[in-house]
């Protein structure tokens, strides 16, 4: 499931043409007798361990102590102040009858069914269109990073439902196309689309982790394929994919998990007033709903139930990313 | 700094002929317009806090004008005079000590660990990099009450400890996570060179790997310089004196539901704010992908 | 099975050590002294920079009479600071002094968290004597003094002038409902962007004062005081006024946010607490005036004085200090003159003579004079009220939006509002 390894390199015709030998395990050579071996084995795991060290003391310190804490409250009555009550899986049995949950379980997946295939591929369109040098390349780039470097904060909610409005920017330009929506602020049916766009519309980070990915494909491959007649289709389908694939890889990975967790440019697009969720919850996402349970409603219990089902379910959704990974992620090295 | 196995970019094949040069400058030429008119979609919204810096503060809200008819610089005026008694200046060198902090702890301690993960074969390896990536699935939220409790017993509250002790703990699985992916990516006989050469782990960490790593290094620096500056909820939790604020506080201090609301202010500053980070990632940005073209990140 | 009771059994084992090792149990208070003997308390409140500069002058007067004592401040905006507040006092860190709202009396109260004041009141370190209207006593819950107000609103109708002047309508004390809806009818133009006044069914003070005229309230001492019937009637008017094109539509109210459908120009009356003119006043040119709450039997508009408070933390180590501090903020008449109306209309007689209102507060001011006489106590607010507070207002949103119906609207609320109280 989890785990660093992926067997077998996949590698391009090319790079094994070129060769490119299996190396011997170092850690086990044939060679040598198993004492040695296994002393290199110990040593390895010292080593490992120091270097991992500061590691080990955060996530002991800092993380696991407080992740074992909520986990315990997930199946309390805690309301911050009092001392928690055992109250058994109430909690989870709870969330199935409550409505509102649902909503938030359902605006969530939509968001991220959605914003994160959209934000993933404009970040890799505007890499692709970045990554030949050129005149200029650095004011475009930052110019690209501009909106993600802004954050999500009051301002841009007002930025958004200014442009949003009825009779604005984007409604001009959708009526320009025959599409006379009103604007969409406001709007229950719209408020998903809405934070979707500002969601694709700070693609900088995976765009950067794009541009690096792509800068590390050999233009001779592309050469190549020109002169056996590939059209840019095929070669981004059997070129820019395969080779960029460990990016992708991290890049759908994070999305998504940042994706469920959604939580500023939800309140941001929402705007002040009433409570978590909108127009009509329809902008109840996950973690504003889990939120609003732990810090106004004071349910700390169940607000620690709904993180920990959360992670459950976007365990299995990591799970099946690593597990897929084998199939379309090529890692040129053998991989360790 | 050039690096063991660079790969060198091939230079371009003259196609010669006037015809063809001719022929790339159009493409140059239709390429500049896309990626200008792809740019105005993107920046539209940036120009627009721009412009509403600009404008009185009471026709901010809900306006449809892009720029101001009549631009008026009173908003950052205001800024000069501080907020809250608090000269403007305090926020951002606050802000600049944490976001820099965070910079240097991240690259340290999630170099380190990555390293383990990516090129050491310990064992337990493989359950600490799936706790690992179990640390990115909790919403922060159920977290800081446990946290909190405990930097308060610590008696590190109201101190810039608990917003930079987890950036040199490594606690960011996400930056730990993306040098993996680099670092597996560089090929393995550096290593065993080296280790025949007889260094151990840490020059190879030290020597080899890191300056191959730069790619990832700097763009590790640019995320946690950009999510430091931009944080609010630790400095929210943590920070109990105005004048110890970071920016992104001072940036909610302009509007409250029973305050006059000052959106002129408020615009400015954030378009204030933008800058360091702007500045910041011009700075960086090139070597971000330079960089790139010598080392490993390969795929 | 056994070997999952066991699991259990250890996860609850766990979280016990865990918990005893103190990642939950709170630890030991705030404030502390320093070297020189000097106490230190912290403050902490609510509001933007605008209340900000006010404040610290107030302290910088407090520390000069008290060398003693100094007052170290923290604020940020309303939602933010309860998320703070929620999180260091469950750390056991909350701050000495805060600032409060009778909304929230009953909540924390409930759970220990405030001081009573009373002991302090009796060992003479906080007066009470010259609050207006026995306002000094309206943060006594259950025999416990837990806030002291310093300023008290009451709700009210902001209207545009011109706009009723137009309608020929003169909204005076003991106008009734029908006069109001009379006048909406004749602001709001088909056609035009401009509406006779904003959606308010949502704003449960409003929905209140309404019940209370006809003798329920929002709440009793610990659940709702109205039917499902009573609201559905309510919504169902509101309703039908909005299909009439009568009240802004939520469309157009969403895309105004932050502002305030009346100071944005899309209405011509909205009902809120009196002290919001002076934000309204700010973002609008329209000349805004305050009414009496409507009635039903052109007498009783059955309004009340709710108060932002002080209310001192269970754990301050500086109970002595504390109750001086907010005697200061009280009853010091420079505090007056500088504060305004900021968090509402002064509380203490010494106060309110000693500011002299211009601009809106003068108007807010004479409002409150005018209502005097007609103010009745005000309705319990059991803990669980600010969430009750924000279902009625996002339900009533949904609903208007049609999202959905009225009488999905009032089972979702009634449903939500039960958990809520009874938690």
């Amino acid at each position: 499931m989890m785990r660093t390894e992926t067997p077998a390199p996949a590698g391009t015709e090319e790079e094994r043409a070129a060769g490119n030998p299996r190396r011997p395990d170092p850690s086990a050579p044939a060679s040598r007798p198993a004492a040695t071996a296994r002393r290199r084995a110990r040593r390895e795991t010292l080593a490992g361990y120091l270097f991992l060290s500061p590691w080990c003391v955060g996530i002991l310190l800092l993380t696991l102590g407080p992740m074992l804490v909520s986990l315990y409250l997930a199946f309390t009555d805690y309301n911050l102040f009092d001392s928690p009550r055992w109250v058994g899986l109430e909690n989870f049995s709870e969330m199935f009858s409550d409505g509102r949950w649902w909503t938030s379980v359902r605006v969530t997946a939509v968001f991220v069914l959605v914003a994160t295939p959209l934000k993933l591929a404009v970040a890799l369109g505007v890499a692709m269109l970045l990554v030949r040098p050129r005149k200029g390349q650095g004011f475009y780039r930052s110019a690209f990073y501009a909106p993600s470097l802004i954050g999500a904060s009051v301002s841009i909610g007002i930025v958004w439902r200014a442009l949003f409005q009825d009779d604005a920017v984007v409604d001009r330009s959708l009526s320009l196309f025959g599409w006379d929506g009103g604007g969409w602020v406001g709007d229950p049916d719209w408020s998903i689309p809405t934070l979707i766009a500002l969601s694709a519309w700070q693609f900088g980070a995976p765009m950067v982790i794009f541009l690096a990915g792509l800068k590390q494909v050999p233009r001779e491959l592309y050469e190549a394929a020109e002169v056996d007649g590939a059209g840019a289709w095929r070669r981004f389908r059997s070129i820019t994919l395969p080779m960029i694939s460990p990016v992708l890889f991290f890049n759908l990975l994070l999305e998504i998990i940042h994706s469920f967790q959604i939580f500023t440019s939800a309140l941001v697009i929402a705007g002040p007033g009433g409570r978590a969720g909108g127009p009509g919850d329809s902008l109840l996402v996950y973690t504003w709903y889990l939120y609003e349970q732990g810090f106004s409603n004071l349910r700390m219990g169940y607000a620690s139930a709904m993180a920990w089902m959360l992670l459950a379910g976007i365990a299995v959704v990591t799970a099946v990313l690593f597990w897929s990974q084998r199939r379309w992620v090529h890692y040129e090295e053998g991989g360790r | 700094m050039s690096a063991p196995t660079g790969t060198v970019r091939p230079a371009r094949p003259s196609r010669g002929g006037a015809n063809a040069s001719a022929r790339r400058r159009a493409r140059s030429v239709l390429w500049h317009l896309g990626a200008l008119a792809l740019l105005a979609v993107v920046l539209y919204p940036v120009v627009w806090v721009l412009g509403g810096s600009l404008k009185p503060g009471d026709e901010i809200v809900g306006s449809l004008e892009l720029l101001p008819t009549d631009p008026i610089t009173d908003n950052y005026e205001r800024l000069a005079d501080g907020i809250a008694g608090i000269g403007i200046e305090t926020f951002f060198v606050n802000s600049l000590l944490v976001a820099l902090g965070s910079v240097a702890g991240v690259l340290i301690s999630c170099s380190l660990a990555a390293y383990a993960f990516a090129r050491i074969r310990f064992a337990g390896r493989n359950v600490l990099f799936a706790l690992m990536i179990g640390t990115l699935l909790l919403p922060v939220h159920v977290l800081l009450v446990p946290q909190y409790v405990l930097f308060q017993k610590m008696e590190l509250v109201n101190t810039y400890v608990p917003l930079l002790l987890g950036k040199f703990l490594a606690v960011d699985a996400f930056f730990v996570f993306l040098m993996v992916q680099f670092m597996r990516n560089l090929p393995r006989e550096l290593d065993e060179a080296a280790r025949i050469d007889g260094c151990g782990h840490w020059r190879i960490y030290w020597t080899i790997v890191l300056p191959l790593c730069r790619p990832a290094l700097i763009t590790s620096a640019i995320f946690s310089f950009i999510w430091a500056w931009n944080d609010f909820l630790g400095p929210l939790i943590y920070l109990n004196e105005p004048d110890k604020y970071t920016v992104s506080l001072g940036l909610k201090m302009f509007m409250d539901q029973d305050s006059l609301a000052d959106y002129g202010g408020m615009i400015a500053m954030s378009v204030a704010a933008l800058l360091p980070v702007l500045l910041f990632f011009l700075a960086f940005q090139r070597y971000l992908v330079e960089g790139a073209a010598t080392s490993g990140l390969k795929g | 099975m056994s070997s999952r009771r066991s699991r259990v059994t250890g996860l609850r084992a766990m979280g016990a050590g865990l918990a005893a090792l103190g990642l939950l149990a709170s630890g030991c208070g705030g404030g502390d002294t320093g070297a020189d003997g000097k106490v230190t308390i912290r403050y902490s409140w609510w509001g933007a920079q605008d209340r900000a500069d006010l404040i610290n002058r107030t302290i910088d007067l407090f520390e000069k009479e008290n060398p003693g004592i100094e007052v170290k401040t923290d604020f940020q905006e309303y939602g933010d600071f309860w998320t703070k507040f929620n999180t260091q006092a469950a750390g056991g860190n909350p701050p000495d002094v805060f600032q409060n709202s009778y909304a929230f009396l009953r909540k924390y109260g409930r759970k220990n968290l405030l001081l009573d004041l009373n002991a302090q009141v009796k060992a003479g370190n906080l007066n009470l004597d010259d609050f207006r209207q026995g306002l000094g006593r309206a943060g006594e819950i259950d025999g416990k003094l837990l806030g002291v107000p310093v300023g008290a609103n009451t709700f009210t109708l902001v209207y545009d002038v011109k706009a009723f002047e137009e309608a020929g309508v003169t909204p005076e004390h003991g106008w009734t409902w029908k006069d109001f809806d009379a006048a909406v009818k004749k602001i709001s133009e088909p056609g035009e962007e401009f509406w006779g006044a904003s959606s308010n069914g949502g704003v449960m003070y409003l929905y209140d004062l309404y019940l209370r005229q006809q003798d329920k309230a929002f709440f009793t001492e610990d659940g709702l005081g109205f039917t499902e019937a009573d609201l559905r009637k309510w919504w169902g008017d509101h309703r039908a006024k909005l299909d009439d094109g009568l009240l802004v539509p939520a469309k157009q109210a969403a895309q105004v946010l932050p502002k305030s459908e009346v100071s944005a120009g899309l209405s011509a009356a909205e009902f809120t607490w009196d002290n919001f003119l002076a934000r309204y006043a700010s973002e609008t040119d329209r000349e805004l005036a305050l009414a009496p709450i409507p009635t039903m039997d052109g007498e009783r508009t059955a309004q009340y004085l709710s108060s932002l408070m002080l209310s001192a933390s269970a754990r301050t180590e500086h109970p002595e200090e504390v109750a001086k501090f907010i005697d200061f903020m009280v009853n010091d008449p420079e505090v007056g003159k500088i504060m305004g109306y900021n968090r509402g209309v002064l509380p203490t007689n010494a106060q309110f003579e000693a500011y002299e209102p211009e601009g809106p507060d003068a108007k807010i001011a004479e409002y409150e004079q005018s209502v005097t006489d007609y103010l009745e106590p005000i309705t319990p607010h059991p803990a669980g009220t600010d969430t009750v507070e924000a279902a009625f207002l996002s339900i009533y949103r949904s609903m208007a939006q049609g999202s959905v119906s009225v009488d999905e609207a009032v089972s979702q609320f009634f449903d939500e509002a039960k958990t809520a109280l009874g938690s």
